[in-house]
């Protein structure tokens, strides 16, 4: 008997469905990892499981009974706790009050009973293995014991469940170590541990089984990877998706002189020294599992972070770059496609700080007819448009870019196909080929292994911070899954 | 939509307060709109009320494009009052118009324009909250003036300035359209709705105004499209101050042709009001004004039988009804700063 099953879950948000039909079983006893890219629904999937989201459709079994009704009181009564990502302690409360918090004892006349909350405290401690300073404001508390803080305040309810949501995101290496270590006393004893994350190498070295998600799915071969003495390539495998790359069209190519120079790039835990080249006319992908440093390595580049150390030339001016996610970052959601089309280069198109309308408008038609949208008009609002539609919207733009005279050549690109569907993520694979055949130097960062087969000339694998590998496009899924998870790291 | 809720949540409010003192709702509303729009003279004394609340409304309306809630209209139209009332009097009496006038004007801006750079550098060096300071520098603005007044600015033995030259005042409207006769309106209410037609234009038309549209609607993209956003905030924010400053137009120069302790005040917060009913538009703006200046004038107008209180209280119910059903109003107060 399972300790918690989800059947058959569905969850959107408006038009975007962020868990579809996911039909897993969590057993006591073991840690149980769900693993998946930002966006995956590995965080909605749990929080539905643990009564705090509400499905759209299919239920949440707790020791085979049926979670009715489906919130998170009902569900922490039947033995069901989790811990989120964002800490929910009140700071001027001791670490004590914190964990009675919503259950405090009770004795004769209403008075609060803390004697008694005490002792259950010092109880929950022994479980935990740790020594809980009951006494200390919870605001004075590392973040190591204030996570442990919530757990005891999950056992404190006698979770029988307990899941946890990014866990190590904040948390040291020696910290995340520790954490594992209560996590694997509490299922030696019984408890079921279901833990979220992204990050392979944990769920490698912690985790009994493992489940990857992928677009609200559950990615085959297996629902359930058994992860717990196996040397990771199943794993690796499962992340693959065990799926085939595509068949390469040979590319012409022509490598001019190196047009992007980074050296030594470090920025606080994670960058930790990253240095490559990139030139004209060349594809060069970045892989790795997200949160090695991927999305730092944009940011610096886009001038978003200062580099703590490094040299990156050309600097912000020379480059042109799709950021990663279209809706912060890439897009003015209210703002029409003609003013997104144009976003920051206004002064191109003016005289004496008045716009040339005529000139706008001719360019920002240019560039829409070249990103084939719908709607085809350039009055239309940006958050009007369906994700794919905007990421072309987003890709055209720095494209364009690379094709002005005096403009930048060098293009990076963020995930140029995320969330895309296959006919428009091949006109945009089809574009970037043309940007390079045109000289652009181009860098692509991907969690896409099929996608940068696709495009790339060559692949650097991040891990940690760091280019962990170099490897052709033509390695295998195991050869690359390795480099990600840092097995094969030099 | 935010605009009719509003609307309607006025007039029951209105019916329920009037109908508490023991008056018939309908009767007072009659009465309402006869002492407004039924005669000339009332219609003139309307946009005569209209006219500062245009101004500050556009004001607003700018640093809200901007994302940012200029609650500052009011310190920064009681400095610009002070320093036009003060330049316009120091004039040389037969200082001509072509002369006087824009020199006052540009005086008016300055002063405005400065009172909002303190607010705007706090903001774009610091990330400190507009709506805080905006407040602080309004009370700023009021000790100044008592300060102002105690050091020599005041005529002796009052809490006003000298008149200022005739060069630096506008015409009523009266000289061009007898009906108006009595009424206060001027020149000033001509000059803000072409003010409401330009600042449209500037945001509309100029890469810095489009740019700060876009700013207003999402910093984070136009920051990493190297769109300067803190320079675009503080420019959004000073050039609603001089907008402001230009309401001295309508208390000094047009009006009293002096500056007295407590003239205009009210304006900076009615303008706040008009700013959320006019929705970006000059048109809208202008309208708003239109109808916050009706109610001040009706208040006058029922003050027999009804408190003319009630027409705060009618204010202050279609402001807090139409903030509510803003977004734009609870994303001003609720965004943290951008760093």
């Amino acid at each position: 008997m399972p300790a918690l099953r989800v059947v058959n879950l569905t969850k959107s948000f408006g038009a975007v469905q962020a868990v579809r039909g996911v039909t897993l079983a969590f057993e006591a006893g073991e840690i149980h990892a769900v693993v998946g890219e930002n966006g995956a629904g590995k965080s909605t999937l749990l929080k539905m499981a643990a009564g705090i989201a509400t499905p759209d459709a299919g239920h949440v079994e707790i020791f085979d009974a049926k979670l009715a009704p489906h919130d998170a009181a009902e569900a922490i009564a039947r033995g069901v706790g989790m811990v989120q990502q964002h800490f929910a302690l009140i700071g001027v409360f001791t670490a004590l009050e914190n964990m009675v918090l919503g259950a405090e004892p009770v004795a004769a006349l209403g008075r609060l009973d803390m004697a008694r909350a005490r002792e259950k405290a010092a109880a929950v401690g022994r479980e935990l293995g740790v020594e809980l300073p009951l006494d200390a404001p919870a605001e004075t508390l590392g973040v190591g014991d204030r996570q442990r803080l919530e757990i005891a305040r999950a056992l404190y309810r006698d979770a029988r469940v307990l899941i946890l949501d990014e866990p190590t995101a904040v948390l040291t290496p020696a910290e995340a170590e520790a954490l594992y270590a209560t996590l694997r006393r509490l299922a030696d004893t019984g408890k079921a541990i279901v833990v979220v994350t992204h990050k392979l190498d944990e769920v490698r070295d912690f985790a009994d089984v493992a489940s990857v998600m992928r677009r609200g799915e559950l990615v085959s071969p297996a629902p359930r990877v058994v992860v717990r003495g196996g040397d990771g390539r199943e794993l690796a495998e499962a992340i693959m998706g065990g799926a085939l790359p595509d068949e390469l069209a040979p590319r012409q190519k022509t490598l001019a002189d190196v047009r992007l120079r980074v050296r030594d790039v470090r920025l606080g835990r994670a960058l930790r020294g990253v240095s490559f080249d990139v030139r004209g006319g060349e594809i060069v992908g970045v892989a790795g599992v997200e949160g090695n440093g991927q999305r730092e390595l944009v940011r610096v580049l886009a001038g978003l972070e200062a580099r703590d150390a490094g040299d990156v030339a050309p600097e912000r001016e020379g480059l042109s770059i799709v950021h990663e996610d279209r809706t912060r970052e890439g897009l003015v959601l209210d703002a029409t496609l003609r003013d997104n089309l144009l976003l920051g280069e206004l002064s191109r198109f003016s005289r004496a700080g008045v716009l040339d309308a005529p000139a706008i408008e001719r360019a920002a038609a240019e560039r829409l007819a070249h990103a084939r949208v719908v709607p085809d008009d350039l009055d239309a609002r940006a958050k009007a448009l369906s994700g794919g539609n905007q990421q072309k919207i987003v890709v055209q733009r720095a494209l364009a870019r690379t094709r002005a005279d005096d403009g930048p050549r060098v293009l990076v690109v963020a995930h140029p196909t995320r969330g895309v569907d296959l006919g428009a993520g091949r006109a945009i694979h089809d574009a970037l080929l043309d940007a390079a055949s045109r000289g652009v130097a181009v860098l692509v960062i991907s969690s896409d292994l099929h996608e940068l087969r696709a495009l790339a000339d060559r692949i650097l694998v991040m891990a940690r911070g760091r280019i962990a590998a170099e490897l052709s496009p033509s390695s295998t899924d195991r050869e690359l899954g390795e480099a990600m998870l840092g097995t094969a790291h030099a | 939509m935010a605009t009719i809720t509003g609307l309607a949540a006025a007039w029951i409010a209105f019916s329920l307060l009037v109908w508490a003192y023991g008056e018939s709702p309908r009767e007072i509303a009659g009465q309402l709109f006869e002492g407004t729009w039924g005669t000339a003279y009332g219609a003139g004394q309307v946009l005569f009320k209209a006219t500062p609340l245009l101004f500050t409304g556009i004001a607003v309306d700018v640093a809200l494009r901007a994302g940012l809630f200029n609650i500052g209209a009011e310190g920064q139209l009681t400095m610009a009052s002070l320093a036009a009332a003060t330049i316009g009097a120091r004039l040389a009496p037969s200082a001509p118009t072509w002369m006087a006038l824009p020199l006052v004007m540009i005086v008016a801006i300055e002063a405005g324009a400065l009172w909002a750079m303190v607010p705007a550098i706090l903001r774009a060096r610091f990330g400190a909250h507009e709506v805080i300071s905006t407040i602080m520098m309004n009370r700023i603005a009021d000790a100044c003036v008592g300060l102002a007044f105690g050091y020599g600015l005041a005529q002796a033995g009052t809490v006003r300035t000298a008149d200022i030259v005739p060069g630096a005042r506008l015409a009523r409207l009266d000289a061009f359209f007898p009906a108006l006769h009595g009424s206060a309106v001027s020149l000033a209410l001509l000059i803000a709705i072409a003010t409401a037609f330009a600042a449209h234009a500037w945001l509309s038309r100029t890469r810095v105004g489009r740019e700060i549209v876009l700013v207003g609607q999402n910093p984070i993209a136009c920051a990493a499209e190297r769109i300067p956003v803190r320079r675009r905030l503080a420019q959004a924010m000073i050039v609603s101050g001089a907008i402001a400053g230009l309401a001295a137009f309508a208390t000094v120069l047009g009006y009293k042709g002096y500056f007295e302790s407590g003239l205009g005040a009210g304006a900076g917060f009615g303008g706040l009001a008009v700013a959320l009913l006019g929705r970006g538009h000059p048109v809208g703006l202008t309208l708003a004004a239109i109808l916050f200046g009706t109610l001040q004038q009706g208040g006058l107008a029922i003050n027999g039988r009804v408190p003319m209180e009630v027409m705060d209280v009618l204010q202050g119910v279609v402001i807090a009804a139409v903030a509510l059903a803003d977004s734009r109003v609870r994303d001003a107060l609720l965004r943290r700063g951008v760093s």
